[in-house]
């Protein structure tokens, strides 16, 4: 079965999965889709969130003769991860108590 | 459909975007078909479904990205910090300066405050007199002058006319009266309404700001 998405553990995901390593669009649908059930145009809007809060900047690097955009995340974006971890930590262990027992 | 009229087509529905924000859109979904390969040009646009609930999508999170009114709120926030931040000092010498100029605005505001009182009160007597009074009073003159009209059976004409003038003070009266109900049902309520709201409000607010302090000790 799968759950419905919040928003803001979407925006955790992404700030994950482009911590790890500088990373494209597509890309970043392929590692997100692995783990959740998404359609494929839902991280455009997203990305494009993150970047304007300062989340997330962009660069262009040259691939097989075109330009690629490139998802970085920023200081800020970090921050905020951290606190995505924290409050999927404690999220976590709640469900988890009541799951399998404390 | 193949890719270009798949990209035309998503053009057309970010038509109204700005320009900046629709050439990144429309370049992030170039990208994602390049990075896919020709070879699966057709089931990314399997995958993307309608260009149109693409763009709907992209044009939903546009619009609440714009609607951001937070920056008068903060800016009001620090206002009341910077005036919590006035030292108590300062705050005696400032209320005995204000002790000249306030006795005075505060008679002021007492008297006006007073005449205030009063013309709700005359309001409220005028209010209750066309309310109670008239109607009353019309159905009062209404039977007085029917029973008027019986002394008067020596004279039928003017008997007649007393007792006609009687009849209708007294259906004046009772129209008056079911008028005056009905006006009662209709405003009453609303403006008993209005007077708590104002007299709840600094309640209120002083009850709210206490209640945010607290949030910040805790």
């Amino acid at each position: 079965m799968s759950y419905p998405i919040a928003s803001s553990l979407l925006d955790g995901i992404v700030l994950a999965v482009v911590e790890r390593e500088s990373t494209y669009g597509y890309r970043i649908t392929q590692d997100v889709q692995k783990v959740l059930d998404i359609s494929e145009s839902t991280l455009y809007p997203v990305l494009r969130r993150l970047q304007k809060d300062g989340c997330l900047t962009t660069y262009d690097a040259a691939y097989a003769g075109r330009n690629r955009r490139y998802y970085q995340i920023t200081e800020h974006g970090r921050a905020r991860l951290r606190q995505h971890r924290i409050d999927w930590q404690n999220y976590k262990s709640g469900i988890d108590a009541i799951f399998f027992g404390g | 459909m193949n890719r270009s009229e798949y990209m035309a087509a998503l053009r057309r529905a970010l038509s109204v975007l700005p320009e900046e924000e629709r050439a990144n859109a429309l370049r992030y979904y170039e990208e994602y078909f390049d990075d896919a390969g020709p070879e699966n040009e057709r089931k990314v646009i399997a995958d993307l479904g309608a260009p149109e609930a693409v763009a709907a999508q992209i044009l939903a999170d546009y619009r609440e990205l714009t609607a951001v009114p937070h920056p008068a709120g903060g800016a009001a926030a620090e206002g009341r910090r910077r005036w919590r931040g006035v030292s108590p000092g300062l705050l005696i010498v400032l209320v005995l300066l204000a002790i000249p100029v306030g006795l005075p605005l505060l008679g002021l505001l007492i008297g006006l405050a007073a005449a205030a009182v009063g013309i709700l009160a005359a309001a409220a007597v005028t209010a209750f007199c066309l309310v109670v009074v008239v109607p009353f009073a019309l159905v009062a003159a209404g039977v007085a002058l029917c029973g008027f009209s019986f002394v008067l059976w020596h004279m039928p004409a003017s008997a007649l006319v007393t007792l006609g003038c009687g009849l209708v003070s007294f259906a004046l009266g009772v129209l008056t009266a079911l008028l005056m109900i009905k006006l009662c049902t209709l405003f009453v309520p609303p403006l008993v309404r209005g007077l708590v709201a104002i007299v709840r409000w600094p309640v209120d607010r002083l009850r709210g700001r206490a209640r945010r302090n607290g949030g910040g000790i805790g």
